[in-house]
C-alpha cells in the first residue's frame, strides 16, 4: 500500500518552505512531486520596475548565501551590453570574494548535512569555523552577509594592505580545519553509511536533467562555469575542477570539501598577484539597447542571468536561474527507490536554496517592514556615528 | 522512636522515593545537555540556577503550562493515558534498583526480569501512543520504535542475564550484593557491559539511534502529536529512563553503592551513575544517525552473537 | 570554437556573436522542433540553462539558453500573444520540464507535449487569465486581481 507523505512546506529538514509529495511504500520512495511557490516574492517582475542600481541591490537579496554571485553575475550582463572592461583589480577582487563566499556556502553546507544526519556535532564545529569566514569577508567588505561590493563597473572596497595579514593567517586556519573535515568525512562509519550510494545519480541522467554544480560533478562530470566560460579573473588564475565518480551524496561531500581547499589556493594566488589600479570605473546611468547573457558559477552551481536594455534606465527583462532550480528534476530522479530515512540527507546533498529557485511573481507592496527609526533618524545617527569616529 | 510505617511513606516519597528520584531526573538531564554541549563546543543550559542547572525544571513547568491539543482524529482515551502510563512505567523501575543501600526499597527473587519485561512494555505504550495519534509521521515513528525493539531487546536481555548467571541471582540487589564479595562484572563480562550499553542507547532512542523520533526525516516521529503536559510528561519520563539505563548499568556491571571509604553508599552510586551519563552522553555527540535498517542489520549480525558469546564465556 | 554560421542552422535569422563563447539567432516557429532536434542530436547542445519569456508587444519571445562545452546559444523563437502554442522539448532534453512549467506559469504559452503544466510557482486557486509576466499586468494590477476572490 502506498501512502502519500508530503516532505514540506513545513518541514524541520528544510530551511525553506518547498514541498515534495512522495508516494512512499513500505519505508522506500515511489514517486516525487516537487511544488514551488511558497516564497515568491516577484523579484524579476520588481527588477523590471527599477533602475539598474537599484537592481543591485535588489539582486543582492535574492539570496542570502550566494549573495555575490547573483550580483555579479547581474553586474556582468550590464556591463557586457553597455560594452565596458571593468580594472583587473576589481576582477581580482570579484574572485577572491566569490571564493570566499564558496567557502563559507560549502561548510553552511557540511553543518547542514551533518544535521540532516542527525550528526549535531558536525553541525555546530563546521558553522563556528563558518563564522571565521564571514569574519574575513566582514573585514573586506563591512558586512557578513549581503555584502554589497560590486557595482556596475566594478567593486565598492578595494582590499588595502592593512588587511591582507588577517586574510592569509584566516586562510591557515580554514585550510587546517578543511583538511580536518575532509579526514573525518572519509572516516566516520557513521557518516560513511549514510552517505555512501545514496542518492545516486548516474552520469547520463545529470546530463540529461541539465544538472549543475558540484551535484554533476559528483556525478564525474566535470562542468564548472568556472572553466567552462571564466569569468571574472578565473581566465588568469590556475585552479583544477574537482570531480568524483562515486555518483553518491558521499561524493557530493568529497567535491565540496575538496572545493573548499581549492578555493582557498584561488584566494592565496589571487591575493599575491592582485593587480594594482582603480576599482571601478564609472558607468552611465542609462544602458543602451541591447541584451546579455552572463554565466557565474555559483557555490550550488551555475547561474544565468539575462538581461535585456532598451536605452532607458530601468531593464525591459531580467532573467534569472538560480542553480537549485536546475537541479530539483535530477533530485526528483534520486529521490526514487532511496529510503525516507535518506530523503533530508538526498535533499540536502543537492544543497537546495528554495529563496533562489523562486524569486518571480508574487508582488507584496504593503511593506511590514519595521525599523526603529525612520530614514531621517537613521540618517543622523549615521552621521553622529561617523563623526564620532 | 518513629514508627516503621512512617519510616517507610518517607522512604517512598522523600528518600529514595518519588523526589529524589524527580531531582535525580532533573540533575541528569541538565548533566546530559551540559555534557553534550561541551562535546559540540556549544555552552548549554546557562540562567536557570547556577550554571543553568534548574533549567529541566524549568521546562518541565513550562511545558505544564503549555496548550494540550489532542487531534480531532485521534483515539482519545489511549491518547491520553500513554503519557502517564509511559511515565508510570519508567519509573516503576527505580524503586526495584538499590541506591542507597545493598538492597533496594522494594526487592524480590526475580525482580530482574520485572524491570526487563517493564522496559518493553514502555515501548509498547509509545507504540500505542504513536498509533492513537493518526499522524503520518507518529505512525512511521511507532512502526520504527517497534522495529528497533525487534533489534536490541534480544542482545539486552541476554546481556543483563550475564551477571544473573554469575551471580546465581535474579534480583537486583542480590547482583549488587553478590558484587561485594567479588568483584565487578564489567571485569569478567567486559563483552556483556558493552552489548548492554549499546542497547540501553538504543532503548533511550539517542542518537545514533534515535531513529524513532528523527527529526529531520520525521518532525518528531512518535511523539509528534503530544503537546503542552503530555509532552511534559514524556519528556519527564525518557529522563527516568536515562536514570534508570544508567542505574542498570551501575547495578549490574559496577557493583551498585559499593564502595570503602566515603560516608554513605549512595555517594558512591551517584558517582558511577555520572560515569555512566558522562560515557551515554559522549556517545550521543559522536556518531550520526543510522537508518532503520542498519540499526536492525547491527543489532542481529554482531550485538546478538557478542552477547550470547559472553553468555557462553560466562557459563564456561 | 571555429564554425561557419550556416553549418548550425540553416534557416537561422538575426545571427549575431556578440562576443566570445556567445551567440544568438531566431528562428521561425514552424521550424523550431526540427531545428532544436538538430541542435541537441547533432550538434551537441545537451544542456539548457533555462528558458527566458519575454512579452514583446504583440507576440511573446522565447530564449533558450543552450550550451556546449564553450559556447552558450540564445535561441529565440516567438509566438503570437492570442494563441501561444510551441511544441515541448521535454522529450529531447528531459530537464526543460520545469522550465516550460516556469513559462506556462508566467506567460501562459502552452508546450504541446509537455504532459503536466498543472501551477508550479502560482499558488493554487490563482486567477487563469493572469499572466504576472505579461507587460499588461502592472504590479500594483497583479496585487488587486489576487485579492478580488
Amino acid at each position: 500500500m502506498a501512502t502519500r507523505i508530503p516532505f514540506g512546506p513545513q518541514h524541520p529538514a528544510l530551511k525553506e518552505p518547498i514541498n515534495f509529495m512522495c508516494e512512499v511504500s513500505d519505508e522506500k520512495v515511489l514517486s516525487v512531486r516537487p511544488r514551488l511557490g511558497y516564497i515568491h516574492r516577484g523579484v524579476e517582475k520588481l527588477a523590471e520596475n527599477r533602475t539598474y542600481n537599484q537592481n543591485l541591490y535588489l539582486i543582492e537579496r535574492i539570496c542570502g548565501i550566494c549573495a555575490f554571485a547573483h550580483v555579479t553575475c547581474f553586474s556582468q550582463a550590464v556591463e557586457e551590453i553597455l560594452n565596458i572592461e571593468i580594472p583587473s583589480r576589481a576582477k581580482y577582487i570579484r574572485t577572491i570574494l566569490a571564493e570566499m563566499e564558496r567557502i563559507q556556502n560549502h561548510f553552511l553546507w557540511l553543518g547542514d548535512v551533518g544535521h540532516e544526519m542527525g550528526f549535531n556535532t558536525l553541525f555546530m564545529y563546521s558553522w563556528r569555523d563558518r563564522e571565521l569566514v564571514l569574519q574575513l569577508i566582514e573585514n573586506i567588505s563591512g558586512k557578513r552577509v549581503n555584502y554589497a561590493m560590486n557595482t556596475i563597473g566594478g567593486v565598492r572596497r578595494d582590499i588595502t594592505s592593512m588587511i591582507m595579514p588577517s586574510l592569509k593567517e584566516g586562510l591557515n586556519h580554514l585550510e587546517e580545519r578543511a583538511k580536518y573535515y575532509t579526514e573525518m568525512c572519509t572516516k566516520d562509519p557513521t557518516v560513511l553509511r549514510r552517505t555512501v550510494g545514496v542518492g545516486m545519480l548516474s552520469p547520463s541522467d545529470a546530463l540529461e536533467l541539465c544538472a549543475v554544480g558540484p551535484t554533476i560533478r559528483a556525478s564525474g562530470i566535470p562542468r564548472d562555469v568556472r572553466a567552462d566560460d571564466p569569468y571574472a579573473a578565473y581566465e588568469e588564475i590556475p585552479f583544477k575542477v574537482i570531480t568524483y565518480d562515486g555518483r553518491d551524496v558521499a561524493s557530493r561531500l568529497m567535491v565540496r570539501l575538496d572545493e573548499v581547499l581549492e578555493s582557498i589556493s584561488i584566494i592565496r594566488y589571487a591575493l599575491d598577484n592582485l593587480p594594482n589600479g582603480d576599482v571601478r570605473v564609472r558607468v552611465p546611468r542609462r544602458v543602451p539597447k541591447g541584451e546579455a547573457v552572463s554565466l557565474v558559477e555559483a557555490p550550488r552551481g551555475e547561474d544565468l542571468h539575462y538581461v535585456r536594455a532598451d536605452g532607458t534606465e530601468k531593464p525591459v527583462r531580467v532573467k534569472v536561474r538560480a542553480p537549485t532550480l536546475a537541479n530539483i528534476p535530477t533530485l526528483c530522479k534520486m529521490l526514487i527507490g532511496e529510503n525516507i530515512a535518506d530523503i533530508p540527507v538526498v535533499i540536502a546533498g543537492i544543497d537546495p536554496c528554495i529563496a533562489c529557485a523562486e524569486r518571480l511573481v508574487f508582488v507584496d507592496t504593503a511593506t511590514r517592514k519595521r525599523w526603529m527609526w525612520n530614514k531621517q533618524e537613521l540618517r543622523k545617527y549615521a552621521t553622529k556615528w561617523y563623526r564620532k569616529k | 522512636m518513629v514508627p516503621q510505617e512512617i519510616v517507610t511513606l518517607l522512604q517512598v516519597f522523600l528518600f529514595p522515593g518519588f523526589l529524589f528520584l524527580f531531582c535525580l531526573a532533573f540533575f541528569s538531564d541538565w548533566m546530559d545537555r551540559k555534557l553534550v554541549a561541551k562535546f559540540q563546543n556549544r555552552y548549554g543550559p546557562l540562567y536557570t540556577g547556577p550554571k543553568g542547572i534548574l533549567q529541566p525544571v524549568a521546562d518541565f513547568f513550562k511545558l505544564l503550562a503549555k496548550e494540550d491539543i489532542i487531534p480531532i482524529a485521534a483515539d482519545k482515551t489511549v491518547f491520553s493515558v500513554v503519557p502517564m502510563l509511559v511515565l508510570a512505567l519508567s519509573m516503576t523501575p527505580l524503586f526495584l534498583i538499590p541506591m542507597i543501600d545493598y538492597s533496594a526499597l522494594i526487592w524480590f527473587e526475580g525482580d530482574l526480569i520485572v524491570i526487563m519485561f517493564i522496559t518493553t512494555l514502555v515501548i509498547v505504550a509509545m507504540f500505542m501512543g504513536a498509533w492513537a495519534s493518526t499522524n503520518r509521521f507518529s505512525t512511521i515513528g511507532g512502526m520504527r520504535v517497534g522495529l528497533q525493539m525487534l533489534g536490541y531487546e534480544i542482545p539486552m536481555t541476554i546481556a543483563m542475564i550475564g551477571p544473573a548467571i554469575s551471580s546465581k541471582s535474579l534480583s537486583v540487589s542480590g547482583i549488587v550484593q553478590s558484587q561485594a564479595v567479588g568483584i565487578w562484572y564489567v571485569i569478567t563480562q567486559p563483552l556483556g557491559f558493552a552489548v548492554a550499553l549499546i542497547c540501553l542507547l538504543a532503548h533511550l532512542q539517542r542518537v545514533p539511534f534515535d531513529v524513532p523520533e528523527a527529526e529531520s526525516e520525521i518532525v518528531a516521529g512518535w511523539l509528534v502529536e503530544f503537546s503542552g503536559k503530555k509532552l511534559a510528561l514524556l519528556k519527564l519520563s525518557k529522563n527516568f529512563e536515562l536514570v534508570l539505563a544508567g542505574s542498570l548499568l551501575v547495578s549490574l556491571f559496577l557493583g551498585g553503592p559499593l564502595g570503602f571509604w566515603l560516608p554513605h553508599p549512595s555517594v558512591y552510586f551517584f558517582l558511577k551513575l555520572i560515569v555512566c551519563i558522562f560515557i551515554l552522553s559522549n556517545l550521543r555527540a559522536l556518531f550520526a544517525r543510522f537508518r532503520i535498517d542498519q540499526v536492525l542489520e547491527g543489532a542481529w549480525k554482531y550485538l546478538t552473537p557478542l552477547a550470547l558469546l559472553q553468555i557462553i564465556l560466562v557459563v564456561i | 570554437m571555429k564554425f561557419t554560421k550556416g553549418r548550425l542552422l540553416e534557416k537561422a535569422k538575426e545571427i549575431s556573436t556578440p562576443r566570445a563563447r556567445r551567440m544568438s539567432m531566431t528562428i521561425n516557429k514552424t521550424d523550431f522542433r526540427k531545428s532544436m532536434k538538430k541542435l541537441v542530436d547533432s550538434e551537441g547542445f545537451k544542456h539548457l540553462s533555462t528558458i527566458t519569456g519575454i512579452d514583446v508587444g504583440p507576440k511573446i519571445e522565447l530564449i533558450y539558453h543552450l550550451t556546449r562545452e564553450n559556447l552558450v546559444l540564445s535561441l529565440k523563437v516567438k509566438t503570437s500573444k492570442k494563441n501561444p502554442v510551441l511544441p515541448s522539448i521535454v522529450n529531447l532534453i528531459p530537464g526543460a520540464v520545469l522550465y516550460e512549467r516556469e513559462v506556462h506559469d508566467l506567460l501562459g504559452v502552452t508546450f504541446k507535449g509537455n504532459l503536466d503544466l498543472s501551477p508550479l510557482l502560482l499558488p493554487d486557486g490563482w486567477p487563469s487569465d493572469v499572466y504576472p509576466m505579461r507587460k499588461e499586468w502592472a504590479p500594483q494590477d497583479i496585487r488587486k486581481a489576487m485579492e478580488k476572490p
